[in-house]
């Protein structure tokens, strides 16, 4: 495991805003806008620790765009704990945002179209929601609301729920439907 | 804000903005192969029925009509709300469209009944496409500088539509007050200023930043773009009609808000993403260079140290012709390709291959179009300057050309709706899931 970065040790633990998303999570609820609000919140010196039961990969990427550098720790097998700090010293993502960050973690593919441009959001959404299992949800993140998106979600069956987290960061659940019992 | 969705009425029918911009183009085209043959009546003054029929082929055959059609495709995706009916933007489309062409020919022949009864038709479109706005955005919830620029520059229409209402009447009865020529003036500045310049700088706030992969722009150049639209356009337009001392005033503010667009323009092409500029955009960002020329000769208009028919004439084209046209042009290139992949393709896309964006349209085309239509406005204003009917008619044949090359670039887009121009599934460049 690397060492703790040096940014991170200039952070004292009274800037250190702890956030716990492991019950969440074990009660099958998406905690991804409290992370993004509490994210939201944070002063600039200030460090988010977040507890998990796995490592955030999507979460990752996401923070990543938003100047965020991490640092994680796995104390056990279902119990990571990651660090999400401001770094200016980091290098900035490759790409400048003209491909789409993918990731996939369990029942869950986060798909990050920002940055992208008209229509590559949609080609890349409904490519990947080809190659979509059965129950495996697709989380999608967008600039905006995808109006043009929804009539082909609609025609191919799928359901869909539109979240605005904050201004410029719209999250989109696909999912198909449960088969009839 | 969670819920699920819009559902698939949410998304207008691609065929509506495209009949809308099919349209305009052909305006464009008429418009600008006119300006040879109509090259000694642009020589002497404007006020001339021709040339009067010129002006409103522009203006509302291709601007208008380009700016109504654009609204109905981007007002759903910027500002994230369905049309309120599109059964009503297509009655509206062919009462415009035949009110349009009625107004154009009357005025070319010199008939005024005619043109008042065609006007009327005018103003019936735009009152239904301003009230289907109207209903559209009242369901907005954040009233983000786009959407403030789009109902600044619906109202703007609408006076600008009753103005010219007023004017055709005139023709008949003769009862307005002032002066014709003051009159005229600001009929043309309310058009240009209340209506066009917040339409552009509306949609240049959401849809550049998307197309040039630049963030979107914030601070001062927002407020002062709308409030010096907001106290530059009333004060232009009451200061021609009557209060002399508003004019100067109300053009510095207008001339504050555009100094703001440029700024806000040139800050996303240098914070762009984007490595390489296709011709559209380059139609864009030529298309806002010209705002400084028009906006140069305006302002020397303003202080009256330029004046006369040559004058105005150049600064109506450098406008009309070169800041808002070519980023028209600019737009289109992006837009129509868009709904028309979006009509034929994305329904395959992740079943079938597809072809890209890119592949659709014809970039020697484009390129052609771009050297002939900014070479050709620059040469027509440049030509209408000096006043020679033979320099107005070359230039003419040049903007002509451009126009043309634009329009085959359209349609080598618009051949894949029809069955025998889709490219075939293994076509290079497409893509498979």
């Amino acid at each position: 495991m690397a060492d703790r970065p040096q940014a991170l040790r200039r952070i004292t633990e009274a800037n250190e805003v702890h956030l716990d998303v492991r019950e969440d999570i074990r009660r099958g609820q998406d905690p991804f806008a409290r992370i993004m609000a509490t994210v939201k919140a944070l002063g600039p010196e200030q460090a988010l620790v977040l507890r998990a039961p796995f490592e955030p990969v999507p979460l990752l990427a996401v923070l990543r765009k938003r100047g965020f550098a991490h640092w994680a720790l796995q104390s056990a097998p279902d119990d990571w704990t990651v660090w999400f700090y401001r770094d200016p010293s980091a290098p900035a993502e490759a790409g400048g945002g003209a491909r789409a960050a993918a990731s996939t973690e369990g029942d869950m593919a986060v798909l990050d179209v920002r940055g992208l441009e008209p229509p590559e959001p949609m080609v890349q959404i409904l490519e990947r929601l080809d190659t979509l299992r059965p129950g495996q949800r697709l989380v999608v993140l967008h600039e905006r609301r995808p109006m043009l998106l929804y009539p082909q979600l609609d025609e191919r069956g799928f359901l869909h729920d539109t979240e605005e987290v904050e201004p410029g960061l719209v999250r989109i659940v696909v999912r198909r439907p449960a088969p009839p019992s | 804000m969670s819920g699920p969705g819009p559902s698939a009425g949410s998304a207008p029918s691609p065929t509506l903005p495209l009949s809308y911009l099919v349209t305009a183009v052909a305006a464009f085209v008429l418009a600008c192969a006119a300006v040879p043959a109509l090259a000694p009546e642009l020589a002497g003054h404007y006020y001339h029925p021709r040339l009067a029929a010129l002006a409103h082929t522009v203006t509302l055959g291709w601007i208008t009509l380009s700016i109504l059609g654009a609204s109905y495709q981007l007002i759903p995706i910027v500002l994230a709300r369905p049309i309120w009916s599109q059964r009503l933007a297509r009655w509206q489309f062919w009462i415009l469209a035949v009110g349009i062409a009625g107004m154009v020919s009357h005025f070319y022949i010199g008939r005024w009944p005619g043109l008042l009864m065609a006007a009327v038709m005018v103003g019936a479109g735009v009152a239904m496409h301003v009230v289907n706005v109207a209903m559209t955005l009242s369901s907005v919830e954040r009233w983000r500088l786009t959407a403030r620029f789009i109902a600044m520059a619906f109202t703007g229409l609408g006076l600008t539509v009753l103005f010219g209402l007023l004017l055709a009447a005139d023709r008949l009865w003769k009862f307005l007050p002032g002066g014709f020529f003051p009159t005229l003036h600001a009929h043309f500045h309310l058009a240009l200023l209340g209506f066009v310049a917040p339409a552009v700088m509306g949609v240049a706030a959401r849809v550049y930043p998307m197309f040039l992969l630049a963030p979107e722009p914030s601070g001062w150049p927002e407020r002062v773009q709308f409030w010096g639209l907001a106290l530059g356009v009333p004060g232009v337009v009451t200061g021609l009609l009557g209060v002399p001392a508003l004019v100067v005033p109300g053009a510095i503010a207008v001339a504050a808000a555009s100094a703001a667009h440029l700024t806000w323009v040139s800050r996303m092409a240098r914070d762009r993403k984007r490595p390489a500029l296709d011709w559209g955009l380059r139609f864009v960002l030529t298309g806002s260079a010209f705002l400084i020329a028009a906006g140069t000769v305006g302002l020397g208009l303003a202080f009256d140290l330029l004046s006369g028919p040559r004058a105005a004439l150049a600064y109506a084209v450098l406008a009309l012709g070169g800041w808002v046209s070519l980023t028209i042009v600019g737009m289109m290139l992006k837009i129509i390709p868009f709904l028309v992949w979006y009509r034929i393709y994305s329904p395959q896309v992740g079943r079938v291959p597809v072809p890209t964006l890119a592949r659709l349209g014809w970039p020697a085309a484009e390129a052609l179009a771009y050297a002939l239509l900014t070479g050709g406005v620059a040469a027509v204003a440049a030509a209408l300057a000096v006043g020679d009917a033979r320099l107005i008619g070359a230039a003419g044949v040049i903007l002509a050309a451009g126009a043309l090359c634009f329009a085959a670039a359209v349609a080598r887009v618009l051949y894949h709706m029809a069955p025998s121009g889709r490219r075939p599934a293994a076509a290079a460049g497409a893509r498979t899931a």
